[in-house]
């Protein structure tokens, strides 16, 4: 076996190990602080006898307030709170391998479906966004580099400093106010997925409306990344253009267009490239303020009222998928970049 | 209003003085009390003066410092308490008094200015800005004695009122003593009044109020309609949904942000450096150990776990930059100084030193560190930066600094509340986030390009 199979092997095996030790920081954290589930159930069985009892709950308040001894057990058996964190927190792994994630107590769904019905949503935004950050950061980083120290390398890095000195979720709140609220234009709607009657929407109609909705938080996801990217992309190509292979090229007689794009381009994308597997842990971390901020009712936004609501099996079901997601995402980065540039050999 | 000005210019001019020409001297002197020679080394010398040659850069870095250096001194520019009262040969200077009250917070806080000891009728707190508006134009005094004989003659008319109609039950009579109680109060609120304006005219009230006159947590009720506030004179940004001054909170904010930022920072490298460093000096075990416990760690997602944390404690200023330096300010750190440790450990003055007998320690710290030190200052500027993105944004979701710390990330938040009708309370902070930032981002690249400068050769 090579030395980069064994590597990669060492790396995935690596996975479950991180993966027990910061799941069970936060099943731990979360079991040791107040307003943890029992209080959760409790306030919810109360709610739940107000709701039918009416009159007749208020008569007997206080012994609402007292849950039964047998109810109380009960609960804590349903979430192995009467067992030690170790135990506890081992059931729940169990439970995750057989992917029973538990049920959300706000939704009274399963974890996995509520999780898997917005999935989609942070996807579609993540990926549009970052593609959308390779069409733009690219070329004006070659541009950038192709026209070292000149006015316009000047000017364009002053915007790039800009979009760096902006965080994301506030280039979107600027844009809700100057283009989607009632303040200056009003071109773009105010945050969401899609509008209420989008269902009732001919066939382009809903593709306008979609991308209606797409824009400002796409923008929000682009100015992320973009000052990082940009500057990558032009520094690693104005590396490329003073290596020997380059003044090759260029020696044999080939036109300055067709070093550039052919011989120095390709090996400039190599260094934008390991941020794939970042951008995928990305597309969820950063969403958790662009989805607060665009009210889009993706994973991030889950994941904040989750913990607002304190539900906590869905806290702990969005923290499995960003966790997994972001380690797999690290490897896979590596994996890529190993495969299309052969200098680069793990485990050696 | 020109004079405003002015005296705003003398405070910046003062400012820069102290920060660029006062501090740096008393830096140096003290140094040399110390023994330390204090001039920097030459090619540190060198990279300085590089430094400076990015006039963007540098202009951003004075500017910067010296606003920061002032916002340390808030309590007397940007605060609804005077410099300086004086009222009937009682004197004092609440501003200051304030300003040393957060420097020695374990001192008994000084007692408040009562307002019948300062010609205001009243037991709470002075109003300053009435105080310092009757200094003025001491009429307003006029208008309050009238306004209070009017309701004289008015409780008179009620009484003569309920007399006329006669009072047959207990309680009746009870009501009648009761506004006839009233009436020596209120004289006795008219003589204060009309003592007061004696005072004020024949010259003995004397106040001075701070350039902006409003603290960023008072809730100004008593202005015309509803808060928030759009923008005014009085208010250069107008006010929020709680009627408390933007222009003072931004102000505070500033503050609370910079500090933040640096001690952050600071720590995260102190902390950042010694794990790294072990990691590169020792090798082996201690660094395969520590590098696989620092890359479970760096694969918690911090913002998740922060916001889970302080949705359960409301985090303090310290506790929550204690979050953030553990959860994720030391980690670059460590893996760059271990990068360094590696490869400056194999050199030979590194083999002299041991060899002459230093400690593991001494060789770490006094050898191998400064040849390390140059990326660690170039990150800083970008590490502020960073760290004051995420305090806006922990801010903005609520799971921030407390309640009541003036912040901008609050008032982002809030702004989304009013997006469509008080753009101000979302652009001001936003502005204010971005030309901070911006200032550091510059700084950041001079300091790159100075420190450690990059020459790109091409062809053509």
């Amino acid at each position: 076996m090579s030395g980069m199979t064994t590597y990669f092997i060492r790396r995935l095996l690596l996975i479950p190990v991180t993966f027990i030790a910061i799941t069970f920081l936060v099943y731990s954290v979360l079991r040791v602080v107040p307003g943890g589930p029992i209080e959760q159930a409790q306030l919810q069985i109360k709610m739940a006898m107000m709701g039918e009892g009416g009159s007749a709950g208020l008569a007997n308040e206080a012994a609402e307030l007292q849950i039964p001894a047998a109810a109380m057990e009960e609960l804590k058996k349903y979430y192995r709170l009467d067992k030690p964190i170790p135990v506890g927190y081992a059931h729940w792994l169990w439970g995750i391998l057989r992917l029973d994630f538990g049920r959300s107590y706000v939704y009274s769904q399963p974890v996995l479906e509520v999780i898997m019905s917005k999935f989609h949503i942070s996807l579609y935004f993540g990926l549009i966004g970052y593609f959308a950050s390779w069409l733009v950061c690219v070329p004006l980083g070659v541009s950038k580099a192709v026209r070292h120290k000149s006015g316009y390398d000047t000017a364009t890095s002053i915007l790039v400093f800009i979009g760096y000195s902006i965080p994301g979720f506030v280039a979107c709140l600027i844009l809700m106010v100057l283009l989607g609220g009632g303040s200056y234009l009003d071109w773009f709607p105010l945050g969401g997925f899609r509008s209420e009657n989008w269902a009732e929407l001919s066939f382009f109609g809903k593709i306008f409306d979609q991308l209606h909705h797409t824009a400002i938080p796409v923008f929000g996801y682009l100015m992320g990344g973009f000052a990082t990217m940009t500057m990558l992309m032009k520094n690693s190509l104005l590396d490329n253009l003073g290596a020997d292979y380059v003044r090759t090229a260029f020696a044999k007689g080939l036109s300055e267009r067709r070093v550039l794009f052919v011989h120095a381009m390709r090996n400039s994308l190599i260094p934008l490239t390991v941020g794939i597997g970042h951008a995928l842990g990305l597309l969820f971390a950063g969403s958790f303020l662009i989805e607060k901020t665009c009210n889009i009712p993706g994973m991030g936004l889950l994941g904040y009222t989750s913990i607002i609501q304190r539900d906590y099996p869905v806290i702990l079901g969005t923290m499995v998928f960003l966790v997994l997601i972001r380690l797999m995402g690290n490897i896979f980065s590596d994996a890529i970049w190993a495969m299309i540039d052969p200098r680069i050999r793990f485990g050696k | 209003m020109i004079l405003k000005l002015l005296y705003t210019a003398v405070l910046f001019t003062a400012g820069y003085l102290f920060t660029h020409r006062a501090l740096p001297w008393l830096f140096v002197r003290a140094g040399r009390a110390l023994g330390l020679d204090m001039r920097p080394a030459p090619h540190w010398q060198k990279r300085i003066k590089r430094f400076k040659t990015f006039k963007r850069g540098y202009y951003s870095f004075l500017f910067i410092t010296t606003l920061f250096v002032m916002s340390l001194f808030l309590e007397l520019m940007v605060s609804n308490k005077p410099l300086y009262i004086r009222y009937d040969g009682r004197v004092a200077f609440p501003a200051v008094a304030e300003w040393t009250g957060k420097l020695l917070f374990f001192l008994e806080p000084r007692p408040m200015d009562r307002k019948s000891d300062f010609g205001q009728p009243g037991d709470d707190e002075v109003d300053y800005r009435l105080f310092a508006a009757a200094k003025k134009d001491p009429a307003i005094f006029d208008r309050q004695v009238s306004q209070r004989e009017a309701e004289i003659s008015d409780i008179r008319a009620q009484l003569a009122a309920a007399k006329k109609r006669g009072l047959s039950t207990a309680e009746e009579r009870q009501d009648y003593r009761d506004l006839e109680e009233f009436i020596p109060e209120i004289e006795a609120e008219i003589g204060l009044l009309r003592e007061a304006k004696g005072v004020f005219t024949s010259g003995r009230a004397s106040i001075l109020m701070p350039v902006y006159p409003y603290s960023p947590r008072e809730n100004l009720l008593d202005m015309p309609g509803q808060p928030p506030h759009r923008p005014s004179f009085d208010h250069l940004i107008g006010t929020d949904d709680s009627g408390a001054d933007v222009f003072a909170q931004l102000a505070y904010g500033f503050r609370t942000s910079m500090a933040f930022a640096l001690m952050v920072s600071l720590s995260g490298y102190f902390i950042g450096i010694i794990v790294g460093a072990v990691m590169g000096y020792f090798g082996a075990w201690t660094d395969i150990l520590l590098q696989r416990f620092t890359e479970i760690w760096a694969s918690i997602p911090f913002l998740f776990m922060i916001i889970i944390v302080a949705s359960i404690v409301q985090p303090t200023f310290f506790l929550l930059a204690g979050l953030l330096v553990v959860l994720q300010g030391w980690i670059g750190i460590s893996y760059y100084i271990r990068g360094e440790f590696y490869r400056e450990k194999a050199k030979d003055y590194v083999q002299a030193a041991v060899a002459m007998g230093a400690s593991d320690w001494s060789v770490m710290m006094k050898h191998i560190l400064p040849n390390s030190l140059v990326p660690l200052v170039t990150f800083s500027p970008f590490n502020i930066v960073a760290t004051i993105g995420t305090l806006v944004s922990l801010d903005f979701l609520g799971f921030g600094l407390p309640i009541g710390s003036p912040s901008w990330g609050t008032l982002l938040s809030q702004g989304m509340k009013y997006l469509k009708y008080y753009p101000h309370l979302i652009v001001a902070p936003s502005l204010a986030l971005a030309v901070t930032l911006f200032l550091i981002v510059q700084i950041g690249e001079a300091v790159r390009e100075g420190f450690d400068p990059k020459v790109f050769s091409r062809l053509r």
